[in-house]
């Protein structure tokens, strides 16, 4: 699938509707008021707004700005770092980059991940949805409020999850259907839509997919990456390690015009710059070596550090205080967290049956048994509520390019990895159609992220949970939680607090998330490990506390986490931290049949 | 990478073992990254008892969760607990099962399962098993338990959050 076929007839119908839309976007600008400009001054398209008052944050430009500047701080203390590394020396049998090879291919990961030139508008880079301070989460306190989804290139275009941590994703095996278990392992990508298929890697292959996402980087087709990386300040890198010649395609002129438009402006053309099969082939090799990169750098110490004040109990440098330690119990005991998020150790403190799993204080664990990366690499449905805020509802009209990202409205469902196994709307194609079967059994779940950074926050507000001054995150895959406190809660009492419900219209003298849980955005499939753990109020603390040891940055600097610039919240409590910005949830239409009719159909219908 | 049973390449895997521990501290990160993979089953359990109900843990006008712990089956990680209810308990035809997943640390598991469109006001009969992911029961001997659903809008709950 690598070498695609350009076929003549659709390739010149692309770049006449992709002249045509040029030149449609150019004159609209001279005379649409809402016409913005990139901090480049590019030009750039109207603003695209279908969402009612409200879904937007209120500081979402300047907000955006400031993250466009933290990005192109980091871009330039990166660039400074490359120059100052010794080059290597390409030696030996087979020829290895000798000494400094690793440095080089993960700093060149580091300046490709802060390079915003690869977006079409050059607003938007990985980093963008992805702050080292956040553990690279999503950096805007607003977004994480509100919209969940962060805009892309194409203001404001959002996608429709929120931005997955960084961190130990490059420790996901290719996915994998495990035959004893029933179930897969594996995999990126909330909807494990990043196999690893063809890289053997899926760390990799995620991130071959964001710069070409309508809603996200948006580049039209994967060659303008390597058209981009022609022009980048850091090409003799990229031909340092891959050799001289690497980034020698011959694109044709229109490719600039091309590569300066999203995707969605060319219809269903994926391909839109013309290039022969060679070149062709050229440009997806570099596009590889893009993935390749990136992982490098998300897998190096500076991301994936393995420095937090848990890796240093683990040591024997630290011990936990009594409230850590309460927590750990509880997280590896009655608690069962570890079940999926697994620590690693051996044996956890709980004492047999009929007492059932209360914990006591004796730690039998061992050493390590499995990694301790706080994943089983598995996928699960919660059971998370429908998010009425979530940006994707309301972009059901078309943009300025004539791309409408979500057609079906409020009748979307979010299946998550069920929809990828069928190759369904708003996932990916899946490489491997024996996997299609299991569609039905796994409805509703999503990747079990790791535990580790969940509690990461900037040093001015260093903190996720109220009263602060904290940082506002958002937690599972579609932002429902807003703090830690919330997110334990909810495994905690999912089933005790059960209403019937929609998000926005529990009962009169409940509360959301505190005393009323809406049902499930997916029935099907329902993780029952949850949502009822006996846990008390100060138990739920506890485990709080104990995730907050998960940060990386405590046994060195974790870098560049000092490069926020934006500001701390305060007030309020954790328990509904968030709950000013609920909405009621419209009367749901029901789910459309291009999610919830695509065969194998789901086991139990999905409303 | 085809193994040659040679001295001379024993003698090289041996060197390339003693400078692989010599840089060690250095590829702390990349020994995890080798390691990564997915834990294999635990071993089965002799026999599966139940140490704790099954029991009602809580019931609306058309669903109810059935609850109980038994030691750890052991087997497939991913697990379901089953449940055979019906109207009567000489009848128990229908079958409702729920995920959950076993912790292969844990010496008990507890096992919960939704049991989804029932009539309100009704008493339902029950037995549970609990199986592995291959659909190999687990062999769990409950006797028969009974509830009632409550009426419209009420609800019943004998496992609130403690205190």
């Amino acid at each position: 699938m690598r070498t695609r076929v350009i076929i003549t007839v659709s390739g010149t119908l692309a770049i006449v509707l992709g002249a045509t839309i040029l030149s449609h976007a150019v004159s609209a600008q001279t005379s649409s008021p809402a016409q913005t400009s990139s901090p480049d001054g590019v030009a750039k398209p109207p603003v695209y707004d279908p969402y009612p008052p409200g879904i937007l944050p209120s500081d979402l430009n300047s907000e955006l700005a400031r993250v466009v500047r933290e990005v192109d701080f980091i871009e330039g203390r990166a660039l400074a770092q490359w120059k100052a590394l010794t080059p290597p020396v390409l030696t030996g049998q087979p020829p290895t980059l000798q000494g400094t090879g690793t440095a080089a291919i993960e700093a060149l990961g580091e300046l490709m991940n802060y390079d915003r030139n690869i977006s079409p508008f050059r607003d938007i880079a990985c980093a963008s949805c992805h702050m080292p301070y956040v553990a690279f989460s999503g950096p805007i306190p607003s977004v994480n409020l509100t919209m969940v989804a962060y805009p892309g290139t194409v203001h404001f275009r959002a996608g429709k999850r929120t931005a997955q941590r960084y961190p130990y994703a490059p420790f996901f095996p290719v996915l994998q259907y495990n035959q004893v278990q029933g179930a897969f392992f594996g995999g990126n990508f909330w909807d494990s839509r990043a196999t690893g298929y063809l890289l053997r890697n899926p760390d990799g292959e995620q991130a071959q997919h964001p710069p070409v996402d309508t809603q996200e980087m948006g580049n039209p087709d994967t060659a303008c990456i390597a058209f981009k990386l022609q022009k980048a300040s850091y090409r003799s890198l990229i031909e340092e390690i891959w050799g001289r010649g690497t980034l020698d395609i011959d694109f044709p002129a229109v490719t600039e015009k091309i590569c300066a438009l999203p995707g969605g402006a060319f219809g269903t053309n994926n391909t839109p710059v013309p290039l022969g099969p060679e070149e062709r082939t050229r440009a997806n090799q570099v596009y590889d070596h893009w993935a390749q990169a990136l992982d490098a750098y998300e897998q190096s110490v500076q991301v994936s550090a393995f420095s937090s004040k848990f890796d240093a109990f683990l040591e024997g440098a630290y011990t936990l205080t009594a409230q850590e330690k309460a927590g750990y119990d509880l997280f590896r005991g009655k608690a069962n967290c570890n079940s999926c998020h697994l620590d690693g150790r051996s044996t956890a403190p709980t004492p047999p049956p009929p007492e059932g799993t209360a914990p006591n204080s004796q730690d039998t664990g061992a050493a390590a048994a499995t990694e301790p990366l706080f994943t089983c690499f598995g996928s699960a449905n919660l059971g998370v509520p429908l998010n009425p805020r979530d940006a994707f509802y309301y972009q059901n009209k078309p943009d300025f390019f004539g791309f409408t990202a979500n057609p079906y409205g409020f009748g979307y469902r979010d299946l998550g990895l069920g929809t990828f196994l069928r190759s369904g709307f708003g996932a990916a194609p899946s490489p491997n159609a024996t996997w299609t079967q299991f569609a039905p059994v796994s409805d509703g779940q999503m990747q079990t992220s790791s535990a580790r950074n969940v509690a990461m926050a900037p040093k001015q507000c260093p903190t996720t949970e109220a009263p602060g001054p904290y940082f506002q995150k958002e937690f599972f895959h579609n932002g429902y939680i807003k703090s830690l406190k919330q997110l334990v809660h909810f495994y905690n009492t999912r089933d005790v607090y059960k209403f019937n419900v929609t998000s926005g219209h529990c009962p009169p003298g409940k509360t959301e998330k505190v005393d009323c849980w809406p049902m499930p955005e997916v029935e099907n499939n329902l993780d029952k490990t949850v949502g009822n753990l006996q846990l008390t109020d100060q138990e739920e603390d506890q485990i709080v506390v104990f995730l907050q040891t998960l940060t990386d940055g405590f046994t060195r600097p974790y870098s560049n986490s000092d490069t926020f610039t934006g500001a701390c919240m305060q007030g309020g409590s954790a328990k509904t931290q968030g709950n000013e910005f609920l909405i009621p949830t419209p009367p749901l239409p029901p789910c459309t049949s291009a999610v919830c009719g695509v065969p194998p159909l789901p086991t139990m219908p999905i409303p | 990478m085809s193994a040659l049973h040679t001295k001379p390449a024993i003698a090289a895997a041996v060197l390339a073992s003693l400078l692989f521990s010599s840089s060690g501290a250095a590829q702390q990160v990349n020994a995890y990254a080798a390691k990564a993979k997915v834990e294999p089953p635990a071993e089965k359990a002799p026999r599966v008892q139940i140490a704790r109900g099954p029991e009602l843990e809580s019931a609306d006008e058309n669903s109810a969760t059935i609850r109980w712990t038994s030691n750890n089956p052991g087997g497939s990680d991913e697990h379901f607990g089953v449940v055979h209810y019906g109207t009567s308990p000489n009848e128990l035809n229908q079958t409702a099962k729920s995920h959950i997943r076993l912790n292969q640390n844990h010496p008990d598991t507890t096992f919960r399962v939704s049991v989804e469109r029932l009539a309100p006001r009704t008493t339902y009969y029950y037995t549970v098993d609990s199986m592995q992911a291959s659909g190999a029961s687990d062999k769990v001997k409950s006797a028969v338990g009974k509830f009632t659903t409550p009426g419209p809008g009420e609800r019943v709950m004998n496992f609130p959050q403690p205190k």
